[in-house]
């Protein structure tokens, strides 16, 4: 089994383990490839073009933890700005994290510098969002994916081609396309590529900031399942990122959603996506479109007022209540507005952070967001044309009472 | 009659690489508020129909090179400039997947609402005003009326789709064509975005056109769909009928590329391998055949043509367009069967994709893998 993001929180020492230590399960799991506790980046906002001041603060991440084990796919899900691809950066040290730990195998990853960092950096790459800025226009294919290698001293001139052909190969590319350069392929072709100079090292973990958000649905499916096929043939472990949750749920064994810079729920996929407890990661399930007309139909959404707030002055207590539907159902409880909800753990590894989560289990809101219970039930495994009859289409927009 | 009647629209781009064969005549009638999803992968010819049918072709390059655009009883390719410049924005509107391209980035967003009400509305000073922050407050812009003072780069991506859609919507057009409005968004501000498209148009009766790469967007946004593949319709259906009987390859590639974010039954995604072709020529064949696994020796040479379908794969009784007993059309020689449409992929015993003739492969370019 896919260990528990609490197991951390098992071994002695490690004082700053954000979650409580689960009962029972006495034998130690294997130690996660990847550790994150209390991770934060902070961004000054600087005021002033001479005498800079800080007037000030962003907080992207503000305090954020997780494990990830080997072999394992943890999603990253939330709103665009929530902090997904500044939590990436720190992990893979293009950032300098404000506070926290990042142990890799082990290894504590902030204090490390020099050649240390180095070295150990080709055990884990990334692959960026947008195939068309990510890749430098002037070098041919073969070139940008051989770079890793000669950075890292890699090898002899033949035996890197050999490597780039390899690597071509295993991601779908045929070999003629060493010589040719970034803009003469389609955003898909271009994913490939990044993918091939990712895997150039042979790194370990993978972390993909929405490898998938910027392709159509049908590339997107190409890259999705070529993905998980390179995880297995070569035994990585991803952090996987993306705004779209069932593209998440698809490649996730665990997924953990974020909100204004802290991880808000963390599950096992389909324990979140069946009976999610925060009311945030209800909301995101209920507003993702459902590709069959007869459930979209019946689906009622619930619709967040407002906006993501800034970074810059995340509201007191709860970070989501400014548009929390429970809270509102609760009679706007003062606890939302004025304490922070640690991270508790709810079932056996199910994480959240919302004082009320057991009332969302209780909700109507979950069960129609996931189609649970009777009165909203269908939204089960129905595949393509498993929706017989009623061909008459009643007017489909008017879904919706 | 029908709102809206395309009637074999064909459209060319001519680029140093040659011809664009971008739209290669698309007929579809729209009745007055109903709602229609145009989709296809990018490149697909969706964009190219929608500037079209509003004349706003990118010049020189675009043009029209065939067919009519029936609206309203006027054919909108024969009208004058001055007498389209009239018709946009009044009559048809349009939502661009990038508002910041469509909206005047010097000028403050009540500056372009109230020009818009001042131009066709007859509206002045204060009543224009009134009116601006009004739909500001329509479309859910908070504190509208100190919003008209402020840029488009001062709102976020969701909020100028709102601005967006405010000018669309403030003169009551007969037909939004809405380009991939919410592609850029994140779900929570899509599902906002769609809701309020969904609730405006229904309140005045509009009829739209929902333009996506995804069917998933369209399953409960409307009520009928049009299929595109390289610059053609290749299966166009009532949205029930179309997800629940999809016989096309290509709409069965579609629908199997999404990945559903149901509690339970997640299936193995089966892309649609390759990628669409660069459409500078006319096919020969079936322009899918290249990457269809349902291609029989004919698709290669011989391109379908869009006709009507019934349960039992014949035509009987009358042809309908539009509405919810619209005839369920498709271009294919060999479609996929309800099994195999379940399957996402042929199910005969033995059966495998007819290879290409022998001097089509000689010119296919090495890449030719996504
Ligand atoms: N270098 C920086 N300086 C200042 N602020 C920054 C910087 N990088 C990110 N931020 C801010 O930090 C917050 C989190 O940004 P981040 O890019 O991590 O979000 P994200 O979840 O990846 O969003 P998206 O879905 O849009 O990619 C945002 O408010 C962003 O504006
Ligand atoms: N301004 C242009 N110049 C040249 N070719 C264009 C232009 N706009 C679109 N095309 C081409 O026309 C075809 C259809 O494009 P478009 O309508 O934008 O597709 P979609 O909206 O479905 O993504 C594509 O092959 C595209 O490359
Ligand atoms: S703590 Fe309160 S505001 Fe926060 S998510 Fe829970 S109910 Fe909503
Ligand atoms: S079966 Fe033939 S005609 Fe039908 S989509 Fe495939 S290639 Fe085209
Ligand atoms: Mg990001
Ligand atoms: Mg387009």
């Amino acid at each position: 089994m896919i260990g528990s993001p609490t197991s951390a929180a098992r071994r002695p020492g490690d004082a700053a383990a954000p979650y409580p230590a689960p009962g029972g399960a006495t034998p130690l799991p294997p130690r996660p490839l990847l550790e994150v506790s209390g991770l934060a980046v902070h961004f000054p906002i600087r005021q002033g073009l001479f005498f800079s001041r800080q007037t000030g603060t962003i907080r992207a991440v503000d305090g954020v933890s997780f494990t990830i084990d080997r072999g394992e796919t943890l999603g990253l899900v939330g709103e665009s700005g929530c902090g997904k691809s500044t939590t990436v950066r720190a992990l893979v040290r293009l950032l300098r994290p404000t506070a926290g730990s990042i142990r890799f195998d082990g290894v504590e990853l902030t204090r490390l510098e020099g050649d240390a960092l180095r070295e150990l950096r080709r055990r884990f790459q990334m692959i960026f969002q947008d195939p068309y800025s990510s890749l430098d226009p002037r070098l041919t294919v073969e070139a940008i994916v051989a770079e890793p290698l000669e950075a890292h001293g890699v090898g002899t001139a033949r035996e890197r081609a050999a490597r780039v052909a390899e690597l071509l190969d295993a991601v779908g590319l045929p070999p003629a396309v060493a010589e040719r350069y970034p803009h003469e392929f389609s955003g898909g072709q271009r994913q490939r590529i990044g993918v091939a100079r990712a895997l150039a090292l042979q790194p370990e973990l993978v972390a993909a900031d929405e490898p998938v958000s910027a392709l159509d649905v049908s590339i997107q499916a190409q890259i999705v399942n070529l993905l998980k096929q390179l995880q297995q043939r070569f035994h990585l472990t991803y952090l996987f990122v993306a705004h779209d949750l069932a593209v998440v749920r698809h490649m996730s064994d665990r997924v953990a959603v974020m909100y204004l810079g802290r991880i808000v729920e963390l599950a096992r996929a389909e324990e979140l996506y069946r009976a999610p407890l925060h009311p945030y990661t209800v909301a995101l399930l209920s507003a993702a479109p459902v590709p069959d007309p007869l459930i979209e139909a019946r689906r009622r959404r619930i619709i967040l007022s407002g906006e993501v707030p800034s970074p810059a002055a995340p509201p007191p207590g709860c970070r989501f209540h400014t548009r929390c539907w429970l809270r509102e159902r609760l009679g706007r409880p003062e606890a939302c507005e004025t304490v922070d909800p640690a991270v508790r753990s709810v079932l056996d590894g199910h994480l959240v952070a919302c004082h009320f989560a057991e009332q969302v289990g209780a909700s109507a809101e979950q069960r129609r967001a996931t189609g649970g219970g009777n009165e909203d039930a269908g939204w089960t495994d129905g595949g393509i044309g498993q929706t017989k009859g009623e061909a008459e289409n009643p007017r489909s927009r008017g879904g919706r009472d | 009659m029908a709102l809206l009647a395309l009637e074999d629209l064909t459209v060319r781009f001519r680029t140093r690489g040659g011809t664009v064969h971008a739209v290669n005549g698309v007929s579809f009638d729209l009745e007055a508020g109903e709602t229609l999803g145009l989709v296809g992968e990018s490149g697909c010819g969706k964009t190219a129909t929608g500037l079209a049918m509003l004349r706003l072709l990118p010049r020189p390059a675009g043009r029209v090179e065939g067919g009519r655009v029936v609206f309203a009883g006027r054919d909108l390719l024969s009208l004058s400039e001055a007498e389209m410049r009239d018709l946009r924005g009044r009559e048809i509107a349009m939502v661009f997947q990038d508002p910041m391209t469509s909206l005047n980035p010097v000028l403050t967003i009540g500056t372009q609402l109230i020009e818009t009400l001042v131009a066709h509305r007859q509206l002045r000073g204060a009543a224009a005003r009134g009116r601006a922050i009004e739909l500001l407050e329509i479309v859910g812009i908070p504190q509208a009326a100190r919003s008209l003072r402020r840029y488009p780069h001062q709102f976020s991506g969701g909020m100028r789709q709102r601005v967006m859609i405010a000018i669309a919507l403030a003169l009551a057009p007969r037909l939004l064509i809405a380009d991939e409005p919410t592609t850029a968004l994140d779900v929570t501000i899509q599902a906002q975005v769609l809701e309020l498209i969904e609730e405006l148009t229904r309140e005045s009766g509009t009829a739209v056109i929902l333009i996506t790469h995804d069917l998933g967007v369209v399953a409960g946004r409307t009520q009928r769909i049009c299929v595109m593949y390289a610059g053609f319709v290749v299966e166009t259906a009532t949205t029930r009928q179309l997800f629940a009987a999809p016989r096309h390859p290509y709409t069965v590639g579609l629908l199997h590329s999404i990945p559903r974010p149901q509690a339970t039954g997640i299936g193995e995604l089966i892309p649609i391998e390759g990628a669409p072709p660069e459409q500078l020529t006319a096919p020969s064949g079936c322009p899918f055949a290249p990457r269809c696994a349902w291609r029989i020796a004919a698709c290669w040479v011989d391109n379908p043509a869009l006709v009507p379908l019934t349960r039992d794969g014949t035509v009987a009784g009358e042809v309908v367009n539009t509405g919810p007993q619209a005839t369920h059309r498709l271009a294919c020689h060999n479609p996929a069967s309800a099994e195999e449409a379940r399957a996402g992929r042929p199910l005969r015993p033995g059966f495998e994709a007819a290879p290409p003739p022998t001097d089509i492969l000689a010119v296919q370019p090495a890449g030719s893998a996504a």
